[in-house]
């Protein structure tokens, strides 16, 4: 049985007239790694401030551990969140970071983070300021890995991170996620590469959560059909389209909805080609604007 | 997915522990030329500037009373304080962005930084107040200069110079924390009301003062609590802006 | 691990692939979830999620304790279960190209018989 460690109904966050987080539900389980999915501004990090008691909603319930977050320590204790733009104290080095980290979470392994500031090359005693962007994320990801807090959050966790290094990240990740299971949340606009690792994903866009679902169902749970315009529209006719291009002749649609065994016969009778769509793809699809500039379109036509 | 959140998670912790009041002091220590490498390298070096002066003067002959008449009206004893204002806008600015990120409530934060303050005003009086004393003793370090014995310092004793520059650091730390509060809090447009009402108040009372001839009585009265009173006001000042910090802090938002 | 299948469906196919073609032989113990996971760099979760695919078909059983270990039979039930599926998966869309390129049942057969012998 698992638990429910965070539950939010009608999560809303303002800035003036801007509304950043609208009116959002969602519950993370325990012991999940979660993808928090969408593009740069769509409220991901708003969402995760609210989650960590830095932020106070403007509406909505908010349960972390059974209560809401803001000024509860024993709800604080329990979170690990190193923001992509965490501002340091004055002067701080790497080696300040990971000497006070132990005071504030209870599960720090130093031993841990010892051995991955050997693996991402980080310079310890070289200012917090000074630090290239890889440098800096390399800081968070091994705060967010070695403190082991019950709920963690990665925002942005690889930006300026190179291959070799998100690949640290994702083998350390997964082996002490294996030992030591907690609740995950990866904030990114990056998704390819990190698509294997969620369980579970959560899209948002312009504050509103799209898709909220097991990773195992997104897969393959869209198709783009491509071939002769005629044979596509009549192929797509029936299914939720969810983008489409053309050229000449030729188009291609995107649908929403897995394909059967007797679906892949008819579309290869038809000379259709059908190309599963990655997360990464049906996320554009979802939040891109020839979404919306296509459904025009459509309407015009019909 | 579940709708219905369990009750039933043990909440058998106390709301708040005393370690994680203490730790908010070793996080603005960690780093310990914040609040207590540069603001002595400061004083050091005016220190140093002045036993050169010293030197040159007492080398050329010069009058040695004159001296130290002149430099007791030197306010090289102040030097490091403009700094540690700078500190106490970045204790607020920076390190409590930190903290809540590691996990601290505003609470906690605020008091582990009231402490932090309390113990680096405290330490810096004691040796402010020994230094004046070493100096007298000393006769200006052999060479006759007056630079802790300046202002108001060493005219009526150690107890006296300890309570008054406990009473200006805590102050002069709070005014850069509590401001910055404002700041977290409210932004750009909270600290222009603030800096606006603070000079439209401040207009007032000079405008009252005037009208109604207040300010010889003002001026008597000053006179009349003296030294130790008036610091008792700029303590009364610095709790003031303590209590204030507080509770705009309890809403304030990390950048 | 990049089709447009679950990833658990694609780790349950490859234990399977590896058990016909001997690799995996039965009795013989197979990997831990986790180290399926590390090793294709997947949610544990969705490693389980395949294992216990080839448990509910019977193809791998859980020794408490110990770890899981191939069915004694299972290579035989794949290997039918797979001919069940051959002619829908395999020879549809072969004959279907086959059609679009105007090539005959009696020729397919003559140049799947050449490939043969060739490989």
């Amino acid at each position: 049985m698992t638990r429910t460690v965070v539950h939010a109904t009608g999560l809303t966050k303002r800035y003036g007239s801007f509304t950043a987080v609208d009116a959002v539900n969602f519950s993370l389980e325990e012991n999940r790694i979660y993808g928090l999915l969408g593009r740069n501004g769509a409220g991901k990090t708003t969402i995760m401030q609210m989650l960590t008691g830095q932020l106070f909603p403007d509406a909505g319930e908010l349960d972390v551990f059974g209560r809401e977050p803001a000024e509860h320590a024993d709800v604080l204790r329990r979170m690990c969140f190193i923001a992509e733009s965490q501002r340091y104290p004055e002067d701080f080095t790497p080696a300040h970071v990971f000497k006070a980290a132990p005071w504030f979470f209870e599960n720090w392994d130093a031993a841990f983070a010892e051995q991955l500031v050997a693996d991402f090359r980080l310079p310890l005693k070289r200012r917090i300021k000074k630090l290239s962007r890889g440098q800096l994320s390399a800081v968070g990801v091994i705060v967010g890995l070695a403190s082991r807090a019950p709920l963690t959050f990665f925002d942005e966790p690889y930006l300026g991170l190179d291959a070799v290094a998100r690949h640290i990240f994702y083998d350390r990740l997964l082996e002490d996620y294996a030992e030591h299971p907690r609740t995950i949340v990866l904030s990114t606009h990056l998704i390819d590469e990190v698509a294997n690792l969620l369980e579970h994903v959560i899209l948002i866009d312009q504050g509103r959560i799209l898709f909220d679902r097991d990773a195992d169902e997104l897969r393959g749970s869209a198709t783009t059909v491509a071939g002769p315009r005629a044979a596509v529209e009549s192929f797509v006719a029936d299914r939720p389209v969810i983008g489409r291009e053309g050229l000449g002749g030729l188009a291609s649609a995107t649908i929403d909805g897995r394909l059967d065994q007797a679906d892949r016969i008819r579309a290869a009778e038809a000379g259709l080609e059908l190309a599963p769509v990655s997360l990464q793809q049906l996320i554009i699809h979802l939040t891109g604007t020839d979404l919306r500039a296509d459904s025009t379109e459509q309407e015009v036509a019909a | 997915m579940t709708a219905v959140i369990e009750q039933s998670i043990p909440r058998t912790e106390a709301r708040s522990r005393a370690h994680e009041i203490w730790r908010i002091v070793r996080l603005h220590a960690v780093n310990p030329s914040i609040f207590f490498g540069v603001p002595w390298l400061i004083l050091g070096s005016a220190w140093a500037i002045m036993m050169i002066i010293g030197l040159i003067i007492t080398g050329a002959g010069g009058p040695v009373d004159d001296m130290a008449k002149g430099m007791r009206y030197s306010w090289a004893v102040l030097s490091p304080q403009w700094y540690l204002v700078v500190v106490g806008v970045q204790a607020i600015g920076l390190t409590f962005s930190f903290a809540l990120g590691f996990g601290t409530t505003r609470r906690d934060f605020w008091i582990g930084t009231s402490m932090m303050f309390g113990l680096v005003s405290l330490l810096n009086a004691v040796a402010i107040a020994t230094l004046v004393q070493i100096e007298k003793a000393t006769n200006g370090w052999g060479v006759g200069i007056a630079m802790f014995d300046s202002l108001w310092y060493g005219q009526q004793g150690w107890l006296v110079d300890f309570y008054t520059t406990l009473a200006l650091q805590l102050l002069v730390l709070f005014v850069g924390a509590s401001v910055t509060t404002v700041y977290m809090r409210w932004r750009m447009r909270g600290m222009m009301i603030v800096m606006f009402s603070a000079i439209a108040l401040l207009l007032v009372f000079v405008a009252y003062q005037t009208f109604s001839g207040g300010w010889m009585a003002l001026f008597e009265w000053f006179g009349s609590i003296g030294v130790v009173g008036g610091f008792t006001i700029v303590l009364g000042f610095a709790v003031a802006f303590a209590v204030g910090g507080y509770l705009v802090i309890r809403r304030a938002t990390p950048r | 691990m990049d089709d447009s299948r679950p990833i658990f469906i694609q780790i349950a196919e490859q234990v399977e692939n590896d058990i016909i073609d001997g690799s995996l032989p039965e009795g013989g113990q197979i990997p831990s979830t986790n180290e399926f996971a590390a090793f294709l760099r997947v949610n544990p979760a969705t490693a389980l999620k395949g294992v216990t695919r080839l448990v509910d078909d019977g193809i791998v059983e859980k020794r408490r304790g110990i770890g899981m270990f191939v069915t004694i039979g299972a290579r035989e039930r794949l290997v039918e279960r797979r001919r069940a599926g051959f002619a829908t998966e395999y020879l549809r869309p072969l004959i279907i190209e086959a059609e679009k390129l105007g090539i005959g049942i009696d020729e397919l057969a003559g140049m799947l018989r050449a490939e043969r012998i060739e490989s």
